[in-house]
């Protein structure tokens, strides 16, 4: 019990912190919404097919969503670094994860903000553009890509914690999940290889599947993509069990926590 | 039981250096320390800069692992047993770090009440009474960027408090504090101390340890050097004399020479502005006295005296400190 309201804590100072942060605001809304006007613009030049239409109001949307959701946390762990307040909470009888929980909730929470002008204008601009759009599937493979984006944020936060290197590094994997993943545009456009790499990436199924859900060309096998979604996000659960277990031990050798 | 206990406790941090050939660095801040408090102590551990104080307080308070030997607080190892520890210890790390600038010092407390795990119902009735009990009522819904730096480090204090832990961590509480602000949180620290909690306590200010302290280890490079009350260590010079003067220009051969002389222990030269104030420990100051002219023919000494040592002395002699 008091492990949940030591979580929710976290959440909620994490969303106050950014709230009045005003450089952040660039992160999860102004950048967002540039990303939709320019959506936008392409949407208004007409003469797209649906498909195309459909990545180009979506797309921006979605990358604005994932880098609020996964580096939101980073950047508040990486904050919490140089305010000097990283080690208080880890010496804290709360366990580093149950806190950055609740800081990864918090960005999911930015980060559907930020993606909600885009929904809404996939719901209802889009219903005369796309009469194919079937709101349930698209809701729930909105929810089954959010799924996947909390495990890979939670799994991937305690290396932000541990090592200061990292924040460089996993920047990288955000532009790499981008391409990858499909949220631009179709994976079949990708080499082979690549697309090997995208199927393990558990955003890819997802991401396709709220695609198919706005277009009706099939076929279509959402149960399957949901399912794969959601198995790999559970495997990368797994992996955070042993990350978060590696940082209890690793920190307290190096001392790094404290290191501005 | 002792309350905290270190037996032969060592920590070697490894570390690179460089970024593209990286090289191995290690270094050690505890060689092995031996030190058992008991509870209700106001203990203090005393030394220079980068004599591992921090790294000894980390340990005890669960961030840092040895490299080797063994740490408990409250019979509860420091190694294994930190969830449990956790809940029964605070701790506070001087400077003005490790707050939420942004945040009120009522929102800092809750936060952290609730990291602690504490009762809310707890919470309702402690935060004010350590608001009351530090001076910040009244101030706990401002920013804490607007605090004074006093009132920073009583915050610090105030979250240290919470959990009302049995034992208590301060490492260099003091530091930046200007000194009515640091005589203040001394004054609130030997209060804890007498109201039954034991109290650890790191500072490089000899006479803060002197002041507040049950009992005092110097430690230096690592390794505890002295230990006892701060009487006890005064004994450390107490059958020696020091003999003090200013001069212009001390030439190293002459401080050999003075090093020299039958009964020096120790002589220390420290710049002031254009001349050296010359410290010598020693058991007989007026057989160096009588020396001086010698060793240090045709100088022209000033303000030369002899008098009996104090803490400080003894604190320079056991961390020999000279410049
Ligand atoms: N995280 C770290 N990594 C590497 N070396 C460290 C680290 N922390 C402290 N040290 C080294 O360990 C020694 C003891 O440091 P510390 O415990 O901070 O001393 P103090 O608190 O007495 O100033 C110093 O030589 C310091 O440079
Ligand atoms: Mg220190």
């Amino acid at each position: 019990m008091s492990l949940i309201r030591a979580g929710w804590r976290a959440f909620v100072i994490t969303i106050r912190m950014r709230v009045i942060s005003t450089w952040s605001y660039l992160s999860w809304l102004v950048f967002p919404m540039l990303f939709t006007i320019v959506g936008l613009y392409v949407l208004s030049s007409g003469g797209a097919s649906s498909s195309r239409l459909v990545y180009g109001v979506l797309g921006g949307g979605l990358i604005g969503y994932w880098s609020v959701a996964y580096l939101d946390a980073g950047n508040s762990i990486q904050d919490e670094r140089w305010s000097g307040t990283l080690e208080q909470i880890f010496a804290t009888p709360t366990p580093i994860w149950v806190i950055l929980f609740g800081k990864v909730c918090a960005g999911l929470v930015f980060g559907l903000v930020s993606f909600l002008p885009n929904a809404a204008l996939a719901y209802f601009g889009f219903h005369a553009v796309l009469p194919a759009l079937d709101p349930w599937k698209f809701v729930i493979s909105l929810g089954v890509l959010t799924l996947s984006f909390f495990c890979i944020a939670l799994t991937l936060a305690p290396l932000f914690a541990l090592w200061r290197w990292a924040f460089s590094m996993l920047n990288g994997f955000e532009l790499g999940v981008y391409i990858l993943c499909g949220f631009m545009f179709p994976i079949a456009a990708l080499a082979s290889w690549a697309q090997g790499v995208a199927g393990v990436l558990a955003p890819t199924w997802a991401v396709r599947a709220l695609y198919a859900s706005t277009v009706m060309q099939g076929p279509h096998d959402f149960t399957l993509w949901w399912l794969a979604a959601i198995g790999l996000s559970v495997v990368y659960l797994a992996g955070a069990y042993f990350l978060y277990g590696l940082v209890e031990r690793e920190a307290r050798v190096s001392g790094e926590l404290a290191l501005a | 039981m002792p309350a905290i206990e270190a037996r032969r406790l060592r920590k070697t941090y490894k570390t690179t250096r460089g970024v593209f050939r990286r090289e191995k660095v290690e270094r050690v801040a505890l060689r092995g320390v031996d030190l058992a408090i008991e509870p209700g102590e106001l203990f203090g551990v005393l030394g220079p800069n980068g004599a591992g104080k921090t790294t000894m307080t980390k340990i005890f308070t669960t961030l840092l692992l040895p490299t080797s030997g063994a740490a408990t607080v409250l019979g509860l190892d420091a190694v294994h047993d930190q969830w449990a520890l956790r809940r029964r210890i605070g701790f506070v790390f001087g400077g003005d770090r490790g707050l939420y600038w942004r945040l009120s010092g009522l929102d800092n407390l809750r936060y952290f009440a609730d990291l602690y795990r504490i009762p809310p119902e707890v919470t309702r009735k402690r935060i004010p009474a350590l608001l009351e009990r530090l001076g910040l009522a009244g101030r706990e819904r401002d920013r804490v960027e607007l605090y004074s730096r006093g009132m920073k480090q009583r915050l610090h204090l105030a979250r240290g408090l919470l959990n009302d832990p049995e034992v208590l961590f301060l490492d260099e509480p003091t530091i930046g504090l200007d000194p009515v602000g640091a005589r203040e949180l001394r004054v609130i620290v030997r209060e804890l101390a007498d109201a039954g909690k034991t109290v650890f306590l790191t500072t490089h200010y000899m006479f803060e340890a002197d002041a507040i302290c049950d009992r005092i280890a110097v430690i230096k490079g690592g390794e505890i050097v002295a230990e006892g009350t701060p009487s006890s260590i005064k004994k450390v010079v107490q059958d020696q004399g020091v003999v003090e003067f200013e001069v212009v220009g001390m030439p190293a051969e002459r401080v050999a020479g003075l090093r020299g002389l039958q009964g020096v222990k120790s002589v220390a030269v420290v710049d002031h502005e254009l001349a050296q104030v010359v410290t010598i420990h020693c058991s007989s100051p007026a057989d160096v006295m009588t020396q001086l002219g010698l060793v240090l023919d045709g100088m022209s000494l000033e303000k030369v005296s002899s008098r009996e040592p104090t803490l400080e002395d003894a604190y320079v002699q056991l961390i020999g400190e000279s410049s």
